[in-house]
C-alpha cells in the first residue's frame, strides 16, 4: 500500500514482510484475479464490437454490397472469454482461499512464537479470555489484509492502467481521459476512503471492546448492581457507549455508501467520456464504428473491479489498529539473552541467591518486592510462607527467569540468570505453579511435556507413583484419554496428581513447588509427600505456602522456613494479577 | 416470545424497520431502472451516429441526459445503502435492548449457568452479525426478483427469442439460489465448527503458555499450532471446492448468456438466422439486449455475495432466541408485606431449579432487625439459594416470602464487582450522591484508609481493567465499603471470605463488625468458622431428607 504517512507503513511493514514470504502464491493469486477481470472486460467489449460490426456489415449486405466479415474468430473469442471468465473466477477463489489459509497458519504460528517469548509480567496482565479472543480476531483481521485490501486494490490499479493503455492504441484522448477519471476514483476509493474512515473505524473497534467490557461487568456484577439500585445507572453508561458506537458505525456506513456511489459514478462518467471522445474521432473518420462501441463497453466492465474497494478500505483503521496491537506484543518480547558467562552445571543441586531485588509490576499501586535478599545453598529445602499477594509467586517467577527484576541480581549456581540461555535454564529448573495447568489433549501428551521421549511404561510407572495408575488403567482409552479444556474432565485432585507426575518426569537441579498438594486430602498428600521426597533427593527445593502447617501440607525434608510477612512488612500488596484469575 | 423460531424473530425485527427497508428497495429499483435507461440511451446514441450518421455534436443533449442519469443512479445507490444502514442500526439497537432487558429480568440466578464472556459475545458481537442481513441481504432479495423481471420485459419487447435465452435461465434462478444458499449454509456451518475447533486449540495453548515456557516446550507447541492451522486449511479446502461450485454455476450462466446473446444478435444482424424475430434485429435492439444481459444476472450475483450474511444472522439469531426463551426464575410481583415488624418472614418456602429439583426447604425463618444470622451447612444444601430468595433474585417454588415494605437489601458475594473506573466511581455505585468525605470515611472503616493515603491520585485512582492493582482482600473490603455507603438495612453476604487468606479474612470480619455497630442486619452464609463466629443466631442447613428443616439455635455469643 502506498498510504502516505510513514507511521502507517512502519505499522504494516512487518506484516507485509510476512506476506512477502508467500510472494509467489500472492502474485499468482492476483494474476488470476486480473485474468478473470480481463476476461469479463474482453467478453463485453468484444461482444459490443462484434454486434456493431455485424450490424454495419448487415446494412451493406442489405443494400446489395459485398463485404467479408470473419464471424468465426470473434465468435470463438467471445466463447473463449466466457469460458475463461468462469474458470478463472472459480480457480481464483479456490487458490486465493488456500493462500489465505496458509497465511493464517503462518501468522498464528508466528504470533504464538512471539507469545512464547513474552515474560510472565506481560502475560499475566493479559490472562482474561476476552483478550485471547481479541488476539485471534486481530490475527484474522491481518490475515485478510491480502484478500480484502492489497489484492483488489492492486488488481484494480493494474486493470485501470492496462485498459487506458489499450484504449490509447486506438484513441489516445479516450485512453487518457478514462485513465484520469478511473485513476482519481481509485485514489479516492483506497487512500481517500481509508483516510476518512480511519478515525471512526479505529474508534469503532475500541468502542466495541469497551461495550464488551461493560456488558461483562453488568452481567457478572448484576447481584451487587441490582441490590445497590445501580442497574439503571450502569445501563445508562452502557447505552452511552452504544450511542457513540452507533454514531461511528453510521458515519462509516455512510462513507462506504458514498464510496460505492462514487465508484459507480466514476465508471459511468468514464464510459461516457470514452463514448464522447470516440465519437469525435469517429466523426473525424479516425476510428471505426465497432471500435467506437467497444471502448465504452470495455470501461463498463470495470465496475466489477472497483465496487469492492470502498467497503474494505473504509474499515482500514481496524486493520491498522490490529497490526499496532500485535506489533506492541512483538515489541514486548524478551531481549535476546547476552552471551553466556559460564555454563550452568548440567547435574546436581543448584544454589540460589537473590541480592537486593526490587520489583514493581507496571500499573500496580505499590512495589511487590523492595530490597529483598535471599541465599540458598545447593541441596537446601526452604519454605517461603506468607499470605497470598505477599510476593511468593513473584520470587518464584524471578528465580525461574519469567520476570526480570527492576533492580538487584538473581543468581543460580553463582551466575546471574540473565546470562543463561532460556532453554538451558528451563532444563535445570522446574516450577510447579499453584494452578494445575493442563492442555486439551491426551493424558500422555500432557505428561510428555515433562519428557517428550518418555516411553509408555515410564508414564504408567509415574501414574502409579501419584496413585492415578489404577484410575487411568480403567479408562477405555487409557493414556489416550483426553482431559478436556484446562483439564476440566478431571477432578482437582486428579489434575494436581497429574501435574506432579509430569514434574517428576524431569531431572532439574532446582525445584520450586507452589502449594504442591492443594486439592488433595491429608492422607493422600502424606503418601505422595514420601514419594516426592525420594525424587527431591539431590535437588535444591523451594516450597511456597500460605502457612507452614505440617498436618495439612506435609512438605518433606524442610531445612529452613522464611516468613515473608516479616521480611516485606505490611501486606499492602499489589500482585498485578487479575482478580478473576 | 416462547417457541419463536430464529427466522420468525428476525422477520419480526425486520418488520419494525419496514419503512427504511422499503425505502432501500425503492432506491435500489430506481437505480436498476436508471441502469436500463442508461443502456437504452447508450444504444440509441450509438445507433443515431453509426446508422443514421448523426454528428456527435448534434447529440449533445443525449450525452447530457446520460450524465444526469449517471449522477441520479449514484444518488439512488447511495440512498439504497443509507436506508439499509439506518434500518440495520436501529434493528441492532433494538435487539441489544431486548437482550439486555431480558438478561436483567433473568437476574443473577437466571444468569448463573452462563459464562458472562459468552453472554457479552451475544449481546455485542452476535448482534453486530445481524448487520449484513438487514442492511444488504433483505433489500437485495426483493431486488433480485424485481430487476430481472423488468429487464426481461424490456428484452421481450426488443426480441422475444433473445428473451427466451434469458428466460431459459430464469426457472433455474430459484435453483441457483437454493444451490448457492445450500452451499453457503453448509460452508458456514462447517467453517464455523472447524474455526471454533482451531480457535479452541489456539486459545488452550495460549492460556497455558507459562507452563509451556517452564517446560521449554514453546518451540514444539509453535510447530503444533502451525500444524493444526495447516490441517484446518486442508480440511476446509475440501468443502470450499464444492461450495464455490454453486457460485461458479451462476457465473457460468451469466457469462454464457452474454456470449449466446452476442453471437445470436451478431448472426441475426448479418441475416444468417432465418426464423423468429431475428430479421427484425437492429443495432439498437441488438446492442441493448447485449447490454442488458449482464444486468439481468447482476442482482442475483450480488445476492449470492450477501448470502453468508444471512447464514451469519440466522446463526446469531438462534443463540439469541434461545436466550430470550429462558424463563426468569423470579416473579415480577413484590413480596407480601410482613405480618410482624421483622425484616423478612419465610413460611414453608422451598426453592427448586428445573434441572436440579428442590435445593432448599420447606423452611420457616424470620429475620429480625439488628440480628446477625449465620447460615452454615455442607455445600449444595441451599445456603446461597436462601440468600438469593431473600434478595428477590429467585421466587419460592412454594410457601410464602414476606418482606418489610420497600425493604432495601445490600448484597456481597465471593467475587466482588469492580467496574472500570476510579476508586470513587466504584464506591458511588451504592450511593451516587455521596460526597468525597463520605467515600473516605467508608474506606477508613473497612481498613483501606492507609491504602488511600498511599495513592497519589487518591479517590481518582483508576482501578484498571478488572481491578488490576488490588489484591483479593482489598477488593472484598472495597465491596464492603460500598455497603457502608448504601442505606440498605439488610445485608446479605454469600461466602464473603471464601477466597481469602486468614489475614485478609480477619480484616474483612473487622469491617463487618463495624457494620453491625451501625445497627444493620446481617445474614452471612459461609462454611468457614470465622465469619460464623460473628453470628448472634445460627441456622444450620442439613442434607438429610427432603423435608429437612433448618435447625435454629441461639449461638453462644456475648
Amino acid at each position: 500500500m502506498t498510504e502516505a504517512t510513514p507511521g502507517l507503513f512502519a505499522t504494516l511493514r512487518p506484516w507485509l514482510v510476512h506476506l512477502g514470504r508467500r510472494r509467489r502464491r500472492l502474485l499468482a493469486g492476483a494474476a488470476l484475479m486480473l485474468l478473470a477481470l480481463a476476461a469479463a472486460l474482453g467478453l463485453l467489449a468484444l461482444s459490443g464490437w462484434f454486434i456493431t460490426a455485424t450490424a454495419l456489415a448487415g446494412l451493406v449486405l442489405a443494400a446489395g454490397g459485398a463485404i467479408t466479415l470473419d464471424v468465426y474468430v470473434p465468435g470463438g473469442g467471445i466463447r473463449a472469454f466466457a469460458l475463461t471468465r468462469t474458470v478463472a473466477r472459480y480457480v481464483e477463489r479456490l487458490y486465493n482461499h488456500d493462500t489465505v489459509l496458509r497465511l493464517l497458519a503462518d501468522l498464528r504460528g508466528h504470533m504464538f512464537a512471539v507469545l512464547v517469548d513474552l515474560d510472565n509480567a506481560s502475560l499475566s496482565r493479559r490472562r482474561a479470555s476476552d483478550w485471547l479472543n481479541r488476539l485471534t480476531a486481530d490475527i484474522d483481521t491481518l490475515d485478510s489484509l491480502f484478500l480484502r485490501l492489497l489484492a483488489p486494490a492492486l488488481v484494480a490499479l493494474l486493470a485501470i492502467l492496462g485498459l487506458s493503455a489499450l484504449l490509447t492504441v486506438w484513441a489516445p484522448s479516450a485512453g487518457l481521459a478514462v485513465g484520469l477519471v478511473l485513476g482519481l476514483a481509485w485514489c479516492w476509493l483506497t487512500i481517500g476512503q481509508a483516510r476518512w474512515g480511519l478515525a471512526a473505524s479505529r474508534r469503532r473497534v475500541a468502542e466495541l471492546e469497551r461495550l464488551r467490557g461493560r456488558v461483562i461487568e453488568h452481567l457478572s456484577g448484576m447481584a451487587e448492581l441490582e441490590s445497590h439500585g445501580a442497574l439503571a445507572e450502569q445501563r445508562r453508561r452502557l447505552d452511552a457507549i452504544e450511542a457513540r458506537l452507533r454514531v461511528d458505525q453510521s458515519c462509516l456506513g455512510r462513507l462506504a455508501a458514498l464510496g460505492s456511489a462514487l465508484a459507480g459514478m466514476a465508471v459511468g462518467l468514464a464510459w461516457l467520456l470514452a463514448l464522447w471522445l470516440g465519437a469525435q474521432l469517429w466523426a473525424a473518420e479516425a476510428l471505426s464504428g465497432p471500435l467506437m462501441v467497444m471502448m465504452p463497453l470495455a470501461v463498463l466492465a470495470m465496475s466489477e473491479a472497483l465496487m469492492a474497494l470502498p467497503m474494505a478500505f473504509t474499515q482500514f483503521g481496524a486493520t491498522q489498529a490490529a497490526a499496532e496491537r500485535l506489533n506492541a506484543l512483538e515489541a514486548a518480547r524478551h531481549p535476546v539473552s547476552v552471551s553466556p558467562a559460564g555454563p550452568l552445571p548440567s547435574q546436581g543441586a543448584l544454589s540460589v541467591s537473590l541480592e537486593r531485588v526490587g520489583l514493581r509490576y507496571p500499573g500496580a499501586l505499590t512495589a511487590v518486592l523492595d530490597d529483598f535478599s535471599l541465599q540458598l545453598a545447593a541441596g537446601e529445602r526452604l519454605v517461603l510462607c506468607g499470605p497470598s499477594g505477599i510476593g511468593k509467586s513473584s520470587v518464584a517467577a524471578l528465580i525461574a527467569g519469567q520476570i526480570v527484576p527492576d533492580s538487584g541480581r538473581v543468581c543460580l549456581g553463582g551466575i546471574e540468570i540473565e546470562h543463561f540461555e532460556a532453554q538451558a535454564l528451563r532444563r535445570r529448573l522446574a516450577l510447579l505453579t499453584q494452578n494445575s495447568e493442563l492442555f486439551d489433549d491426551s493424558l500422555a501428551a500432557n505428561l510428555r511435556l515433562g519428557d517428550p521421549e518418555a516411553s509408555d511404561e515410564r508414564l504408567w510407572d509415574l501414574l502409579d507413583e501419584v496413585e492415578l495408575g489404577q484410575w487411568a488403567g480403567g479408562l477405555p482409552h487409557g493414556l489416550a484419554t483426553r482431559v478436556g479444556e484446562g483439564g476440566r474432565r478431571l477432578s482437582g485432585g486428579q489434575a494436581r496428581r497429574l501435574v506432579l507426575a509430569r514434574l517428576m518426569l524431569r531431572d532439574p537441579g532446582l525445584v520450586i513447588l507452589d502449594e504442591p498438594f492443594t486439592g488433595l486430602d491429608a492422607t493422600t498428600a502424606q503418601r505422595l509427600a514420601e514419594r516426592l521426597d525420594a525424587w527431591l533427593a539431590g535437588r535444591t527445593v523451594i516450597y511456597l505456602s500460605h502457612r507452614h502447617d505440617d498436618e495439612a501440607m506435609p512438605l518433606p525434608g524442610v531445612t529452613r522456613t522464611i516468613d515473608l510477612t516479616a521480611h516485606i512488612g505490611s501486606p499492602l500488596c499489589a500482585t498485578g494479577q487479575n482478580l478473576s484469575g | 416470545m416462547k417457541g419463536e423460531t430464529p427466522r420468525a424473530w428476525l422477520a419480526g425485527l425486520a418488520r419494525t424497520e419496514r419503512r427504511h427497508l422499503t425505502l432501500a428497495v425503492i432506491a435500489g429499483t430506481a437505480a436498476g431502472l436508471l441502469t436500463i435507461a442508461q443502456m437504452a440511451t447508450l444504444a440509441w446514441l450509438v445507433t443515431s451516429m453509426l446508422i443514421e450518421g448523426a454528428e456527435p455534436s448534434s447529440l449533445a443533449a443525449g450525452f447530457a441526459v446520460l450524465v444526469a442519469m449517471i449522477v441520479l443512479r449514484a444518488l439512488a445507490q447511495w440512498g439504497q445503502e443509507s436506508a439499509g444502514l439506518t434500518a440495520s442500526l436501529r434493528v441492532r439497537a433494538r435487539a441489544r435492548r431486548e437482550l439486555l432487558d431480558h438478561l436483567e429480568r433473568l437476574g443473577p440466578v437466571g444468569l448463573a449457568d452462563h459464562h458472562s464472556a459468552s453472554l457479552a459475545n451475544r449481546v455485542v458481537d452476535q448482534v453486530e452479525a445481524l448487520d449484513g442481513y438487514i442492511a444488504r441481504f433483505l433489500p437485495q432479495m426483493r431486488l433480485a426478483v424485481a430487476i430481472p423481471l423488468v429487464i426481461l420485459g424490456v428484452v421481450v419487447w426488443l426480441d422475444w427469442l433473445a428473451a427466451l435465452f434469458l428466460l431459459l435461465a430464469a426457472p433455474l434462478i430459484p435453483l441457483f439460489m437454493a444451490l448457492v444458499g445450500m452451499g453457503a449454509e453448509r460452508l458456514n456451518r462447517e467453517q464455523f465448527d472447524t474455526v471454533s475447533r482451531l480457535s479452541r486449540h489456539f486459545i488452550d495453548r495460549v492460556r497455558g503458555i507459562t507452563t509451556l515456557q517452564l517446560f521449554g516446550a514453546g518451540e514444539r507447541a509453535t510447530r503444533e499450532v502451525h500444524a493444526a492451522a495447516d490441517d484446518y486449511r486442508r480440511r476446509s479446502m475440501r468443502t470450499l471446492r464444492l461450495a464455490f461450485l454453486s457460485s461458479a454455476v451462476l457465473e457460468f450462466f451469466a457469462a454464457v448468456a452474454i456470449a449466446v446473446v452476442a453471437i445470436y444478435v451478431g448472426f441475426g444482424l448479418l441475416g444468417y438466422i432465418g426464423f423468429g424475430p431475428a430479421d427484425e434485429l437492429t443495432l439498437f435492439s441488438g446492442l441493448l439486449v447485449l447490454l442488458l444481459a449482464p444486468e439481468f444476472f447482476q442482482p442475483l450475483r450480488t445476492l449470492s455475495q450477501h448470502y453468508h450474511d444471512r447464514a451469519a444472522a440466522l446463526g446469531a439469531a438462534e443463540g439469541m432466541v434461545a436466550l430470550l426463551d429462558e424463563i426468569p426464575p423470579r416473579s415480577d410481583e413484590a413480596p407480601l408485606p410482613c405480618r410482624s415488624d421483622a425484616l423478612v418472614e419465610l413460611e414453608a418456602v422451598t426453592v427448586s431449579y428445573p434441572e436440579r429439583g428442590r435445593v432448599l426447604g420447606p423452611l420457616d425463618l424470620t429475620v429480625r432487625s439488628g440480628e446477625i444470622l449465620g447460615v452454615s451447612g455442607p455445600s449444595g444444601v441451599g445456603k446461597s439459594s436462601l440468600l438469593q430468595l431473600m434478595a428477590g433474585f429467585i421466587a419460592p417454588a412454594s410457601g410464602r416470602h414476606r418482606a418489610a415494605p420497600d425493604l432495601r437489601v445490600a448484597w456481597m458475594d465471593q467475587r466482588p464487582l469492580l467496574i472500570h473506573g476510579s476508586l470513587a466511581d466504584n464506591l458511588r455505585l451504592a450511593a451516587p450522591e455521596a460526597d468525597e468525605a463520605a467515600l473516605r470515611d467508608a474506606l477508613w472503616r473497612v481498613g483501606l484508609g492507609e491504602l488511600l493515603e498511599a495513592l497519589p491520585d487518591g479517590l481518582a485512582t483508576p482501578l484498571g481493567e478488572r481491578g488490576v492493582g488490588l489484591s483479593g482482600g482489598q477488593a472484598h473490603r472495597l465491596a464492603l465499603a460500598r455497603i457502608f455507603l448504601s442505606p440498605a438495612p439488610l445485608v446479605l453476604l454469600d461466602e464473603p471470605t471464601a477466597s481469602l487468606d486468614d489475614d485478609s479474612e480477619a480484616r474483612v470480619l473487622e469491617a463487618l463488625s463495624a457494620l453491625v455497630e451501625q445497627g444493620r442486619t446481617l445474614v452471612i452464609a459461609s462454611h468457614r468458622p470465622a465469619p460464623l463466629a460473628l453470628a448472634t443466631r445460627r441456622l444450620s442447613l442439613g442434607l438429610e431428607g427432603a423435608h429437612e428443616q433448618g435447625v435454629l439455635e441461639e449461638a453462644m455469643h456475648d
